[in-house]
């Protein structure tokens, strides 16, 4: 915490500026509360400068080139469970909350945030509402968008805004929460959240099957995909060594041992089960290659494409092919049946070059109705839009933006469209 | 444009039998489901029926150049005065465009046009193994779109979430009478989410023509319990330890003293006629976890002082069960003439002392309340039984109303858990949100509908949308209602 903090609300943080997208900024600020936010902002917006808001800086890398950036505000102080009161599974927490953190309290009483992060020791509350990535469980537990039940947020107008609450079901105006969900901090710097939580299941098992081949591997989670079998997440892709298909259940302990055996005998193959804390270890190493890095010397790509749930399996096949032909090679790749998601890890076997990015992107864009270019060296993104197509509503995104964020103080150029 | 000339217009668009514009035709788009009195009343020019989402886009360019509002209706049940158009102008019925256009088992989705009757697609969805998860008590009627316009919930929406959480695109008419999609069949478009904020959007950012919603696989096995207990309280106990066990239910409904005499001898549905309140509590999933559940929720039940616990799992009888609780507010017509159905939420563990305001309510204000709700959300629905005809008997309702909303705004909670805001509660808005919290509100109806066409005089406190006149309004309204002033 910065010693002195009483005479602007830009006090300097401690550490030492993050790197965003391979740009320094030349200023950091950590301010204190969401109304010492709010007046940076109001006064980085009088002159003209453009801020970038950090959390962990686990995912600063997400997003096109920065058009321009001048500071980074840090909710660094921003942290700190707010409101819990597990009866109401419900809790509210500061933007620069850790992820880790959060879940230790939770876990303390029995509860938890049925979503993923790879790295959560460091990522913050902020971050994830902001950046609103979701991994394999999405199938059976949703995203933090199905949990957010409140916000409250700091503006460039110099004010803070809260929508929600810290009830489970509200229609009490507009759905602001959702709608700052994802929005990549371009429309205001998130200050503290609000959650439902659910309780932690009381079992849970994994079963991961080997294969020799990508179709088989496909071929055996879309078997057990239309059974009866209710995975909370359902993978199949090539991690470490080969190619798997991979099911995770959660209930009681009779129930689940049931589904895995049910499972084992689905997906064939050479099945093997992890229970209880195996489990959740071998979820998230196959989480890990799923990091957002952005250095000039590990110019290795992660790209998300999307499809409707039906076609999972041929944009799988799909992609396979656009890599072969762009010379790029597959190190990770993983299908969320039922979610239609495909994540790519790879890297060009000539090295790559920003023209081999968009002519990746471009084969992509023709297979795939959503390919986001999640990490790459930022020399590569020169006048790319990472976002993939602009949506057809991008007029009346960028009204938002006009609304929200005139000035355009808020990750310039960073969003979808160069919002 | 006259109103002949209006006619016309619409004709050419609709033909004849698309358009109602004949004062008798009009009478019933003149109110919804709310209480007349709680809510204005208001007639509009004309109501355009139309068959497709070209129609659709033509009666909103239509009215842009005649400058007249456009409020889109769907079965008219919404119950805090949205489907009104308050000042006039085309009514959009969307009640005919009602296709089922695609069940897609792989997808496990729909793509429904907005007039689909909520029931009748969880009816078809049934036989590929699937149910549309929101379920309000009003789903024999209700229609998709009302119910994406609203975020309308239901008992079920305990476990499976609100309409918001089963959305995945929709196609809309914006107020320029451009038709766009939002989301789609892929997760994980690009820029900000949309779809997120058109649902619970009142009609007021644009009109959904289509909607690709979220099918959820029907649960293996079903089981309900009834549990009964000498009072809300006991019964309240017993929702909390059921929600601290880690256990949660489909549903978790409670109807006090008061519902049951009036259902029970109408319905036969089984409640003890002694009882104090009843909890109804829905399981499902896999056999054998709903199994081990029921027992443990009934043993829960025990501890918390149920008088009784009786376990339903054949259907004829599960059904017997819910159709009490389905019934409920059908029923209420054997104790009064009126009633005011009213919407608020609180956090779970403010339950037992918001009932017991409820109950201090109806002594102070000497009018019966009956209690039939959500308790597992700490979604309240306190029933205010009246007669109109009494002299009074309105503007006593209305002032219970508003300390109600009062206490449990004070407790942490929210104006509507399901019914929306409307007009019904816009003045109430200063309450829970500041003058800065509505501005950013506002920026989003600004963003989507700069002249304001759209369902107008909803929402946002009264005046609040008409800039100079705002300080002033909410300035008398506050006073008027002993609020803090905007
Ligand atoms: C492939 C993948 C899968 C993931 N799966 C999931 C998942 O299932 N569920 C999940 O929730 N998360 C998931 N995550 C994690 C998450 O998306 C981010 O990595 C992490 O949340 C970023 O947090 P951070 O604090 O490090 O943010 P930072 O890296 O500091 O910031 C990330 C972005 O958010 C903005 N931002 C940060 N804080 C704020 C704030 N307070 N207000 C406004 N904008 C802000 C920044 O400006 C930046 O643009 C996943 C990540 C990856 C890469
Ligand atoms: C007996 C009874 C029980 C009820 N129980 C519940 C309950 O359990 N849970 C609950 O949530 N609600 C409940 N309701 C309220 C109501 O039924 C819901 O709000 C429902 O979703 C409204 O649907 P509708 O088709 O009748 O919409 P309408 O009443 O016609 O319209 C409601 C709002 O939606 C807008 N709208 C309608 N169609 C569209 C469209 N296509 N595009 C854009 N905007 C549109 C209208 O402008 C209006 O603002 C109940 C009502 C009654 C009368």
């Amino acid at each position: 915490m910065p010693s002195d903090h009483s005479t602007t609300a830009t006090s300097p943080a401690s550490a030492s500026p993050p790197l965003i997208d391979g740009r320094v900024p030349g200023q950091v600020v950590a301010p204190l509360d969401g109304r010492e936010v709010a007046e940076a902002l109001a006064t980085l917006a009088s002159d003209g400068l453009v801020v970038a808001p950090v959390g962990g800086a686990t995912a600063l890398g997400l997003g096109n080139l920065p058009e321009r950036l001048d500071v980074a505000l840090s909710t660094a102080n921003l942290g700190g469970i707010i409101e819990y009161e597990p009866t109401d599974l419900v809790i509210s927490a500061g933007a620069g909350t850790r992820f880790g953190d959060l879940q230790a309290v939770l876990a303390d009483h029995g509860q938890t945030l049925p979503i993923e992060v790879p790295r959560l020791a460091d990522s913050t509350v902020g971050g994830l509402v902001a950046t609103a990535l979701s991994g394999p469980r999405r199938l059976g537990s949703g995203t933090l968008r199905d949990l957010l039940i409140g916000i409250s947020v700091a503006h460039p107008s110099g004010t803070v805004t809260k929508a929600g609450g810290m009830v489970v079901k509200n229609v009490t105006g507009f759905d602001l929460p959702r709608l700052y969900h994802g929005s990549l901090g371009t429309l205001g710097v998130i200050v503290s959240a609000n959650f439902k939580v659910l309780p932690l299941p009381r079992s849970e098992t994994t079963v991961v099957a080997g294969f020799p081949s990508a179709g088989d591997a496909l071929d055996a989670a879309s078997r057990l995909y239309r059974s009866p079998l209710q995975p909370v997440a359902l993978e199949a892709g090539r991690f470490e060594s080969g190619w798997f298909a991979s099911a995770r259940f959660e209930g009681r302990d009779q129930t689940v041992r049931a589904a895995a055996a049910e499972a084992e005998h689905l997906l064939g193959g050479h099945a093997e089960r992890f229970n209880a804390e195996e489990s959740q270890r071998r979820w998230e190493s196959y989480l890990a290659p799923q990091v957002i890095e952005t250095t000039d010397d590990r110019p290795d790509l992660l790209v998300r494409c999307a499809v409707r749930p039906r076609d999972a399996v041929s944009l799988v096949q799909g992609i396979t092919r656009v890599a072969d032909e762009r010379r790029f090679t597959i190190s990770y790749l993983g299908c969320s049946m039922g979610l239609g998601t495909v994540m790519v890890r790879g890297v060009f076997l000539e090295g790559g070059s920003a023209d081999a990015l968009r002519a990746l992107q471009e084969r992509l864009l023709a297979i795939a109705d959503h390919v986001t270019i999640l990490s790459a060296p930022p020399d590569w993104k020169w006048g790319l839009d990472i976002w993939g197509r602009p949506p057809e509503t991008l007029d009346v995104m960028r009204s938002l933006k006009e609304q929200f964020d005139p000035q355009r103080v808020l990750n310039r150029g960073r969003f979808a469209g160069g919002i | 444009m006259d109103h002949a000339g209006l006619v016309q217009r619409l004709e050419r668009i609709l033909g004849p039998g698309g358009v109602f514009h004949r004062p008798g035709d009009l009478l019933v788009y003149e109110y919804d489901g709310s209480v007349d009195g709680a809510v204005d009343t208001a007639r509009p020019a004309a109501v355009a029926l139309p068959t497709t989402t070209e129609q659709v886009a033509a009666v909103v360019k239509l009215a842009n150049e005649a400058g007249l509002p456009v409020v889109a209706r769907g079965a008219g049940t919404g119950l805090s005065g949205g489907a009104v158009a308050q000042q006039g102008g085309i009514i959009i019925s969307l009640t005919r465009m009602d296709r089922i256009l695609e069940i897609d088992r792989e997808d496990r989705t729909a793509l429904v046009e907005p007039g689909v009757i909520n029931l009748e697609l969880s009816e078809t969805a049934l036989p590929e193994g699937f149910f549309f998860a929101p379920d309000p008590s009003s789903q024999k009627a209700c229609t998709v779109g009302g119910n994406v316009a609203e975020n309308s919930g239901g008992p079920h929406c305990l476990k499976y979430g609100v309409t918001t959480n089963h959305v995945l695109g929709l196609e809309v008419v914006l107020p320029d009478g451009r038709v766009v999609w939002t989301g789609g069949r892929a997760p994980g478009g690009s820029g900000y989410d949309l779809t997120a904020a058109m649902v619970g959007s009142e009609g007021m950012l644009g009109i959904v023509t289509k909607a690709l919603v979220r099918l959820t696989p029907q649960p293996e096995s079903v089981v309900v319990l009834l549990a009964a207990f000498g009072d809300m309280d006991a019964a309240s106990h017993a929702v909390s330890g059921i929600i601290a066990a880690g256990i949660v239910p489909a549903a978790l409904e409670m109807m006090d003293a008061l519902t049951i005499e009036a259902v029970e001898p109408a319905y036969h549905a089984g409640y003890p006629m002694d009882a104090g309140a009843v909890l109804l509590i829905e399981l499902d999933g896999p056999t054998g976890d709903v199994r081990e559940t029921a027992d443990e929720v009934s043993t829960l039940c025990r501890q918390a002082g149920a008088t009784e616990v009786r376990t339903a799992s054949e259907k004829a009888e599960r059904d017997l069960l819910w159709k009490g609780r389905k019934m409920a507010l059908a029923a209420m017509g054997r104790l009064a003439p009126n009633y005011y159905l009213h919407d608020t939420v609180v956090p779970r563990s403010k339950l037992p002392a918001t009932l017991r305001r409820v109950g201090e309510v109806s002594k102070e204000y000497d009018l019966p309340i009956a209690n039939v709700f959500h308790a597992g959300d700490g979604n309240l629905h306190p029933l205010m039984l009246f007669d109109r005809r009494r002299k009074g008997s309105v503007e006593r309702v209305l002032e219970a109303s508003h300390d109600l909303l009062h206490y449990c705004v004070e407790v942490g909670g929210a104006l509507s858990g399901e019914h929306g805001i409307g007009t019904e509660k816009r003045d109430y808005m200063t309450l829970v949100f500041t003058a800065d919290d509505l501005a950013a509100m506002a920026g989003v109806k600004n963003s989507f509908d700069p002249r304001g066409c759209f369902n107008p005089e909803k929402l946002f406190p009264k005046g609040y949308m008409c800039g100079e006149v705002r300080a002033l309004r909410a300035q008398a309204m506050a006073q008027k209602l002993g609020i803090y002033a905007l």
